[in-house]
């Protein structure tokens, strides 16, 4: 039998199917987390039926017209899919909303049980609501729970009950009358009268102490927070925060220990392989443990920061962060619903590019999904530290920096979309519940962290470790399928694939099929970059740069790259602003809908990694050495060309509005 | 008067949502923002206000704001 869990945004729903299911699917503190339908079954010990129960978390929504696309996905849901039951949440702090959902749900004729969650938050705050006679008037059967607790109070009953109504019809307490739903004077008379019966049935049965318009003590936190000055400044102190403390602080502490396991892993790996051929040893201990071990190197500081966004999100202050973003991001033609996709971004731009499906215009979406791989994900995050690292000394500046100047090509790319799409003839509105602050909780950021260490190593062990593998092959071999001879590198496979490549980033200062190859396999997987400089410069341990200067004797990371500063930190821009990986375009694909915009978006990120690049490598060499750096003018036509493109398409894109509003106020005038 | 002009902790009775958008007006009535209805502004801020629309509270926009008469 399939329960489907519905009720309005940011009431519990996800956090109640991870509880009954043992799932680990993403929770939020804020509404709209959940943005497709997700199934799994309901654990043993919560399922006393022989029958396998089906639990189905939906997106939330505030009433079965909806609003947002994935608010259609539930009343849909409902209607069509026939689950056997229905456990409606309700938030118990707002009755007097949620309700007014519940009493659609019960005319559909499936059972419904009332979940009445976070029912702790009422006992809190001195209100009361009348479970017995709450069942009575709606009809069907109401319990408390509260999925955070340890004891998931309410939760096996909400399940028992539901079992137990399996193939039972459902009474509505509200029908709507027989009206025409094109009728809209009908249809808001009809939901007037679904809102009073549920005013009357809140009014017998909820007792408040404390009212909602009441000032209350967050009111002065948020005051700070969403304060257009002070409130700007905490966000990206906080966001400074995140970083520091997982790129240079407590990530590489832990990272330091974890390598030193990696190395004597491969020199165990490579005792082994003694007395095996060259080639196999190569392989095996540079190739495939050397450019594992590489990326698995970095996991400490993807997964503190994957614990540190986890509390971000739980503890509310999401929600606060886009209020304050919004006037800024409406500037450029988004809104403070944009923030959201842009923040998770930073953990994965896939869940970011999805969460843009919360917005309810088609060009704002667009653009948020083509927007959010500016933001470094995690995968990127490896690349960063590593240049940080062997170039600037650890700094503590270019991680924060690389993040801020992906939300500066964010609103700049914005603005962009913007003249194209002429978007000052449109109106957009940003409307955002504010939850309620909540203590984060250790256990889910921990469960967060870990699932995406999980992932992280099985990334690394499959698509990586492969790649790795097939560059250590390309680079052993040339097209004779001869070993490469010492000083002969150039003349291997993937040298003579990587280097017409290698020709075109000459004007960005990383001319060099090693470094090709290693933005190339980027596209891959943004760990590959890693993996494959790892293995085509045969260095393993990134993290501790000085150790290896001891060890390798034969100078430092930078040494070994024959880059300056100014060029890696160009080669390292290019790689966090290009396309991202193909994973990545995917979900723009998916979430756009429109060629024309995916072609646009790859357009857009191709033109502004390259730009980026040439602009930090030609001006920091300027600065530095006094002259221009190498292939300064083919570079520049480069970017000429670039620039030229968008101007002649916002040009055209202002000259078909503007006629399309012509002729729409002549017609008007004729009319 | 526009609800961008209510006082801080003043309760009004909503008049009137006067927008264009059909969409937008439903959502705001399934939220229980609707005329006859009443809603108090906790805050003012930059781009909009803090409402408390039944026991919801909610951040809204200057657009919105607006449409809303009071």
């Amino acid at each position: 039998m399939r329960i489907a869990l519905a009720g309005n945004p940011n009431s519990g729903k996800t956090t109640m199917y991870n509880a009954l299911t043992g799932r680990n699917e993403r929770v939020g503190n804020w509404a709209g987390v959940t943005i497709g339908s997700i199934e799994s079954p309901v654990k043993k010990e919560y399922a006393n039926s022989s029958e396998e129960l089906i639990l189905v978390d939906l997106p939330g929504a505030y009433s079965m017209s909806p609003f947002t696309p994935e608010e259609s996905i539930t009343s849909k849901y409902v209607r069509d899919e026939n689950p056997d039951v229905i456990i409606n949440i309700v938030d118990a702090t707002n009755l007097s909303r949620s309700l007014f959902f519940t009493t659609q749900l019960l005319e559909l004729g499936i059972p419904v049980v009332v979940a009445l969650n976070k029912s702790d938050l009422n006992e809190k705050q001195g209100t009361n609501i009348n479970v017995k006679n709450l069942s009575e008037k709606l009809g069907c059967p109401v319990i408390n729970t509260v999925s955070t607790s340890s004891d998931k109070k309410g939760l096996k009953d909400v399940i028992e009950a539901a079992t137990k109504l399996n193939g039972a019809g459902q009474k509505a307490p509200y029908l709507q009358a027989e009206i025409d739903l094109n009728d809209k004077h009908a249809v808001e008379a009809e939901d007037r009268k679904r809102f009073a019966f549920v005013n009357d049935i809140v009014k017998a049965t909820e007792t408040r102490k404390v009212l909602t318009k009441e000032k209350n003590k967050f009111d002065k936190i948020d005051a700070i927070l969403t304060n257009k000055v002070a409130g700007i400044l905490i966000f990206a102190l906080v966001m400074w925060g995140v970083f520091w403390v997982s790129q240079a602080w407590l990530g590489p502490l832990i990272a330091d220990w974890l390598v030193a396991y990696i190395e004597q892993f491969q020199g165990w790996v490579a005792g082994l392989l003694e007395s095996s051929p060259a080639i196999v040893s190569a392989l095996l201990a540079d190739g495939i443990v050397g450019g594992v071990g590489a990326v698995i190197g970095f996991l400490p500081l993807v997964m503190v920061m994957y614990f540190l966004i986890a509390m971000l999100e739980d503890c509310g202050y999401m929600a606060r962060v886009s209020i304050v973003m919004d006037p800024i991001f409406k500037r450029v033609g988004l809104s403070g619903k944009s923030v959201i996709p842009f923040v998770i971004g930073t953990g994965c731009a896939i869940p970011g590019i999805m969460a843009s499906r919360t917005i309810r215009d088609e060009r704002e979406r667009r653009a948020t999904a083509m927007l959010t791989p500016f933001m470094p994900c995690g995968a990127k995050l490896p690349v960063i530290a590593l240049f940080a690292g062997a170039f600037f000394a650890d700094a503590s500046w270019v991680g924060p920096l690389m993040y801020f100047v992906g939300i500066f090509l964010i609103l700049l790319g914005a603005l962009l979309v913007k003249q194209i799409t002429g978007h000052k003839y449109r109106k957009s509105f940003f409307i955002m519940e504010m939850p309620e602050y909540k203590l984060p909780s250790l256990k889910r950021a921990t469960f967060s962290m870990l699932n995406r260490a999980k992932a992280y190593i099985i990334k690394a062990a499959t698509i990586i470790l492969v790649c790795n593998a097939v560059v250590q092959i390309m680079q052993t071999f040339n097209w004779q399928f001869q070993v490469v001879e010492e000083g002969m590198e150039d003349t291997s496979i993937l040298a003579s694939i990587a280097s017409p490549f290698a020709v075109l980033l000459i004007p960005l200062g990383f001319g060099v099929w090693q470094l090709a190859a290693g933005a190339i396999t980027g596209f891959i997987a943004k760990e590959n970059v890693v993996g494959t400089l790892a293995v085509v410069y045969g260095v393993t341990n990134f993290i501790d740069t000085d150790e290896l200067a001891l060890v390798g004797g034969a100078g430092d990371v930078a040494a070994i790259f024959g880059l300056t500063s100014v060029a890696a930190l160009a080669y390292l821009m290019f790689n966090l602003y290009t396309p991202p990986c193909f994973a990545a375009i995917g979900a723009m694909n998916s979430e756009m809908q429109s060629k024309k915009w995916l072609w646009a978006g790859i357009g857009l990120q191709l033109g502004t990694g390259y730009t980026v690049a040439f602009l930090v490598y030609q001006i920091g060499t300027l600065i530095t050495t006094g002259s221009l750096g190498n292939g300064f003018v083919p570079g520049l036509i480069a970017v000429l060309a670039f620039a030229a493109i968008l101007t002649i398409i916002v040009k055209r894109s202002k000259a078909k509005v503007n006629s399309e509003y012509a002729l729409h106020n002549k017609g008007v005038e004729q009319a | 008067m526009q609800l961008t002009e209510a006082n801080i902790g003043e309760t009004y009775i909503i008049q009137d949502i006067v927008t264009d958008d059909e969409e937008l007006k439903s959502f705001l009535f399934s939220l229980g923002c609707y005329s006859g209805e009443p809603i108090t502004v906790i805050s003012h801020l930059k781009g909009g206000c803090v409402v408390s629309i039944k026991d919801g509270r909610y951040n809204i926009d200057k657009g919105i704001a607006g449409s809303i008469l009071i």
